[in-house]
């Protein structure tokens, strides 16, 4: 069948919505069947159907949004060196290259070919975090991708149906609590195998005889609505800068937003160079998707994304830069730089889509707890918690999300069988979030110790962001807060900090986290008094907290 | 003995319907519907159950058994009429109602929005107390303050409390204790516990379907002892059975104990009904499209039975989107539900465009055209306006219909407004109804992984046989039954259920590692239970035991059937082949080197009834002529937008393999059948309304 067919726009409609059904089938499959918490609890991970040339065709919808846009080059580098004649059933291909998938070594990406009909139609794809993948568990202190842990080449993993039993071993040898590790890739796995059994039911359904044509047409379908949103900006460029607080100097990005007609270019010279320490690199693709998924969430919300979706955008940063770094630089806590890349794409285009940016956002954090029990096992966890995000124009900041990560929280309850831990509080903070006529999400109290009567010490590795820089209000609203780090009634500096390890040796020691809420937008005394009046009541906004100019 | 009747009845936001079934022959003997009583429900069901066993002459002692389903549960927590309810937790979590999972439901919807708690955070307190992992008291219950903080909100009007404690579901001391205190202290404030009501791991998940339990068990307690006592008082003397959210019954004391578990009650009936009435028209794969006068539910039916959810999330508040409901960790038939009824009101929002619901009039004060004081323009007023409508014939002519209101609201409160004459607005409502209709159905085939295309429809409640052809067109469907009754179709599908009384208990432990003993000393006590529940009911009870189980480590668990006999060191093999059987069909292959966990364990009580049948008559060619009962205009958009007359026909009178054209109106007592231009209608055997899409025009 040609590229060209043509399908009625009811069919098409739900051609494209069964296969982001399946590609949701898959993320549910791998939800059900691993067994860490950032895999099993914390959901960051992502599922694709990509088409025979690795192009985009449908994510499952709480796909890490990150990971949709970084399959298809991790899929296209697969075909380059694998050309798909030469592919056969039972050919599963691995890597987690940070140059060539997410970003860190932690994401590990399997790519499973599709076959009907006696020849490569789809591809279907899974990017999952590991709960280890070797290297220092003090993230902060690593110097080089050499001390963050297994990095595993492109490689196939099955061969016609047999396991690669020497890169099995690999990974085995290598990593942290392996079985989970590996338990963990086997269930993404899992979900390629049913994604393509549900694609080859799909073809046969219908009776075609590959994805292409309905493939190309889903993807014009998102390109034209995302070239149709585009030409609604007006044409120019746009810059902006932010700051990250980085390790020990601050970090600059910056941007230019170059937007003609139906076409938008971002380029990032400016940003300052790659750092050699901390792992706060980001490799061009990671820096690629956290450019596109912000503008994608700005232009076109509500179509479905694919590669058409993405192709009206060019991304450049030079090479070296911290936005573009090169190998062999540390790319562990890539996050600390690239989630502040929707804010400089938020404030860049401010004046274009005023109703549409938010403020600042508290950020996500994640508490990670590894160690040996008693008993010879070792235990290995982590506790995702968001922070609040920032208001807009007409809207309070929405909490409740861990924007621009998809994952969702770890509960309390499944951390704690999972590690010798007590979390005492989880709670909002009052007067946490930033004022403004529309005010920021709340963030959260986090009050953590051992497990009482566990007898041997517990080490917690965090990563704070936002030590330095807080979450920047808009258009007159305030701030929001900083991170705070308390350990034992003392506000650590970020210096003390160190490489972010807090170990613990007795029941009464806490580590308590105040993760910020989201920025204000629009001045203060701008905002409702019946507002204001409603947030006292529920204990979130203090009489003074709430005081205009306190 | 078996006596000669029994009873379903069905109450919803709107209409209480009834099906008085004969179990001598297996036929329904009555069909009846009245107006739902908001105020006292049981009024309502007790006028009604009587006027229907008048109607054949019978009387309450002669009832064997009665099934009830109701959507008073979740029309409380839809419309937030629960009652001042408070939350008591753990010290450091009152806000976990309020932070939720904290993830992007919606990825790239920047402004995707939460459901608000039930329980505002000025009435969440919490105590001081705590449980580890293992069960073990860290810290004790302060029971001191906890009284204190009982009396507190007593003090503040409270109605109910929750109580979710950290890893209350492996050590539930501290709720009960709690719960001592309340009814020592203040008796009339009810209680739920998250231990009883879902013990399982997952802080949120178990609070929020605790909290959505006791936002509603006062209301459920009072309508249920009222309704009792009135059936009691008519000389009913055998068992109530209520209907639950996953299609089995539970007796009314065990359901005033867990109402969440009602919240699909309704719902979970019709859906039997859809595939029965499926089957019984030659189709194994149906969509049910029950709309009502409040609410509106789509649920796929396959091989002739609704699947069965763990969980299902309530009030969804943005587009249907999985993520954007309250989740409740009960039972559920896997179902569809949105604010989309007769009642559901019109209004224009702040963009200037038309919405209708999810806010509905109810039955009081109910559509304008009601009369009954409702000034709001329904669905109901639109299809009075469109002709759809007799206002003589509305419930058979009971409930005068006044079209003047109906025009009047529409006309002032959207019409002007919208710089629309009020036809069109009456259509814009009842166009905008049936695509919300449809894109939720979509949503939800979709979601099973089913072209909508392949099945047919089966329509019912009181309004979904005057929307049904049109919500099929807009999914390109072309066929929709509509069954004899099908104002009543949630009552009817209690009757074709299986009477099945679901019990669980938890043990849990690796598969090898099994406490036998213990595991049949749970079996005991369920099935001494379960022949409690039936003991006033005749016929031999028959069980099966099925059991959650999941590799060790993993989040989720697989339901699987027992095998028999299993229950033991010697049985350990079957069942763990069972296991991996339904594992590799769900996710086709099995992890290597896990153990087998074994949480949960259930027992499916189940009492012969008497299989509810149809009797088929012949099909012949009948002139449908002597069923006209007139002529109406009635508007249609296509071919060209506008009224043309239209004829009326008595479904009483038309017989089996007449043959209608669209446009035409066939109307039964209970509801209302609009066969669209492009649509022709025949009558089966079984009296059933079959509507298809004519071939000759195009789809929409």
């Amino acid at each position: 069948m040609s590229g060209q067919a043509t399908f009625d726009p009811i069919s098409l409609e739900i051609m494209w919505s069964r296969l982001i059904g399946i590609a949701d089938d898959m993320w549910t499959t791998v939800l059900r069947t691993a067994v860490s918490t950032i895999i099993g609890a914390a959901q960051d991970f992502g599922c694709e159907i990509l088409d025979a040339e690795g192009h985009s065709v449908a994510h499952s919808n709480r796909s890490m949004p990150v990971f949709n846009i970084v399959m298809p080059t991790v899929t296209r580098a697969v075909i380059a060196r694998h050309p798909i004649e030469t592919m056969r059933p039972g050919d599963v291909f691995v890597t987690n290259d940070p140059w060539l998938c997410a970003g860190h070594l932690d994401d590990i990406a399997t790519i499973t070919p599709v076959f009907h009909r006696g020849r490569v139609v789809a591809f279907a794809v899974t990017v999952a975090h590991t709960s280890s993948i070797g290297g220092a568990l003090a993230r902060r202190t690593v110097r080089d991708i050499y001390e963050e842990g297994l990095r595993i080449p492109l490689l196939k993993l099955y061969d016609a149906g047999a396991l690669n039993e020497t890169a099995w071993a690999f990974i085995r040898e290598n990593v942290r609590t392996p079985d989970m590790v590996l338990t963990d890739i086997e269930a993404t796995l899992t979900a390629n195998d049913l994604g393509a059994q549900r694609v080859v039911a799909f073809l046969e359904e219908y009776g075609l005889p590959d994805l292409t044509a309905v493939a190309h047409a889903i993807q014009a379908h998102s390109e034209r609505a995302m070239r149709e949103a585009i030409r609604a900006l007006p044409d120019g460029d746009y810059e902006h800068e932010v700051w990250a607080d980085g390790l020990d100097e601050p970090v600059r990005l910056r941007c230019r937003i170059t937007v003609r007609g139906d076409e938008v270019a971002v380029d990032y010279t400016g940003s300052d160079p790659e750092r050699d320490r901390g792992g706060i690199n980001c490799t061009l693709t990671y820096t690629q998707a956290h450019t596109v998924y912000p503008l994608k969430c700005l232009l076109s919300p509500n179509v479905p994304a694919n590669e058409g979706t993405f192709r009206p955008f060019t991304i450049t940063a030079p090479e070296g830069s911290i936005l573009n770094c090169r190998v062999p630089a540390s790319v562990g806590s890539r996050t600390r730089t690239g989630w502040h890349i929707h804010e400089l794409i938020f404030g860049a285009l401010e004046p274009a889509l005023p109703d549409r940016v938010q403020a600042g956002n508290g950020l996500m954090n994640s508490v990670h707890v590894y160690g040996r029990e008693p008993d010879g096992r070792f235990y290995n966890a982590h506790f995702f918690v968001a922070g609040g995000r920032g208001a807009s124009r007409g809207r309070d900041g929405i909490g409740r999300n861990c924007f621009p990560s998809s994952a969702r929280n770890v509960p309390v309850e499944v951390f704690e069988v999972r590690a010798p831990v007590l979390v005492h509080t989880r709670a909002l903070r009052p007067d946490s979030a930033g004022r403004g006529q529309w005010r920021g999400a709340f963030g959260h109290r986090l009050e953590l110790g051992v497990l009482p009567g566990y007898p041997l010490p517990v080490s917690f590795f965090i990563d704070p962001d936002r030590l330095h820089y807080p979450p920047r209000g808009l258009n007159g609203g305030e701030d929001g807060p900083r991170a705070e780090i308390w350990v034992n009634g003392r506000l650590l500096t970020p210096d003390e900090l160190g490489g972010g390890q807090i170990t613990f040796a007795g029941p009464d020691d806490r580590l308590v986290l105040h993760i910020p809420g989201g920025a204000g937008y629009g001045p203060p005394e701008r905002r409702d008094p019946d507002l204001v009046e409603a947030d006292i009541r529920a204990g979130l906004v203090t009489p003074t907290g709430a005081a205009v100019g306190s | 003995m078996r006596k000669r009747y029994a009873i379903s009845v069905d109450v919803g936001g709107t209409f209480t319907d009834f099906v008085l079934f004969d179990q001598a022959s297996g036929a329904p003997a009555a069909f009846h519907k009245v107006l739902t009583d908001a105020e006292r429900p049981a009024r309502a069901v007790v006028a009604g159950w009587r006027e229907i066993l008048a109607m054949v002459g019978a009387t309450s002692a002669d009832v064997d058994h009665a099934v009830h389903s109701t959507t008073i549960v979740t029309n409380a927590i839809v419309e937030r009429r629960g009652v001042r309810t408070a939350l008591i937790t753990t010290r450091g979590f009152r806000d976990v109602l309020e932070i939720g999972i904290e993830q992007l439901y919606d990825i790239y919807d920047l402004f995707a929005p939460y459901p608000a708690p039930l329980v505002p955070r000025e009435l969440r307190r919490e105590v001081d107390e705590r449980v580890t992992r293992d069960g073990a008291v860290l810290r004790p219950l302060d029971e001191a303050a906890a009284r204190a903080l009982v009396a507190e909100l007593a003090a503040e009007g409270v109605e109910s409390i929750a109580v979710s404690l950290i890893h209350a579901y492996r050590n539930p001391t501290h709720e009960r204790r709690l719960a001592e205190i309340v009814a020592e202290m203040c008796p009339e404030i009810s209680v739920s516990l998250s231990s009883r009501v879902a013990p399982l791991i997952g802080e949120y998940e178990r609070t929020s379907t605790v909290v959505a339990d006791a936002y509603v068990k006062p209301l459920l307690r009072r309508y249920l002892a009222d309704l009792v006592a009135q059936l009691r008082a008519l000389g009913f003397e055998r068992e109530l059975y209520m209907m639950l959210s996953s299609g089995g019954i539970t007796t009314v004391e065990a359901a005033m104990d867990f109402p969440i578990r009602l919240l699909e009650s309704g719902p979970a009936a019709g859906a039997f009904a859809a595939g029965y009435y499926g089957r019984l028209a030659g189709h194994a794969h149906v969509l049910s499209l029950d709309m009502g006068g409040t609410t509106a539910k789509a649920c796929l039916i396959e091989d002739g039975a609704p699947a069965v959810a763990r969980m299902l999330e309530a009030d969804r508040v943005h587009r249907f989107k999985p993520g954007s409901g309250l989740p409740i960790m009960a039972p559920t038939v896997d179902l569809i539900e949105i604010g989309a009824g007769g009642g559901s009101i019109a209004h224009v929002n702040n963009l200037g465009l038309m919405q209708v619901g999810p806010q509905s009039a109810g039955s009081k004060p109910g559509p304008a055209c009601y009369g009954l004081g409702g000034t709001e323009p329904t669905v109901t007023d639109a299809n009075v306006v469109l002709g759809y409508l007799d206002p003589g014939y509305f419930l058979g002519g009971r409930l005068a219909l006044q079209p003047e209101r109906a025009r009047a609201a529409i006309a002032g409160r959207l019409a002007e407004k919208l710089g629309l004459d009020p036809t069109a607005a009456a259509w814009g409502i009842h166009a905008i109804v049936n695509e919300n209709m449809a894109q939720a159905a979509r949503t939800h085939l979709i979601e099973r992984n089913r072209d909508p295309r392949s099945v047919a429809v089966v329509a019912f409640g009181g309004a979904g046989p005057a929307h049904a052809a049109a919500v099929a067109d807009i999914l390109g469907i072309r066929q929709v039954i509509i069954p004899f009754g099908a104002g009543v179709g949630s009552a009817i599908g209690a009757l074709t259920a299986p009477m099945a009384l679901p019990f669980v208990r938890s043990h849990i432990a690796l598969l090898d590692q099994c406490d036998w003993a213990l595991v049949h000393a749970l079996y005991d006590e369920m099935r001494a239970e379960a022949a409690r529940a039936f003991a006033g009911a005749g016929g031999a009870v028959t069980y099966r035991l099925a059991a959650d189980m999941r590799f060790a480590g993993q989040y989720h668990e697989l339901r699987v059937d027992l095998p028999a006999d299993a229950l033991g060191p010697e049985g350990v093999g079957a069942i763990e082949a069972a296991f991996r059987a339904g594992y590799t069909a769900a996710y086709g292959r099995a992890p290597s080197g896990l153990g087998i966990e074994v949480l949960n364990w259930h027992l499916i009580a189940e009492l012969p009834r008497p299989a509810f049948t149809l009797a088929s008559e012949p099909c012949r060619e009948r002139d449908p002529q002597v069923a006209l009962k007139g002529e109406r205009p009635a508007y249609f958009p296509r071919p060209e937008p506008g009224y043309r007359p239209c004829p009326v026909y008595d479904r009483y009178r038309l017989e089996p393999g007449a043959r209608l054209a669209g446009p035409c109106i066939v109307e039964e007592r209970e509801a209302t059948i609009v066969v669209p231009p492009a649509w022709r209608a025949t009558i089966d055997g079984y009296r059933n309304v079959l509507l298809e899409r004519r071939e000759d025009e195009g789809a929409r």
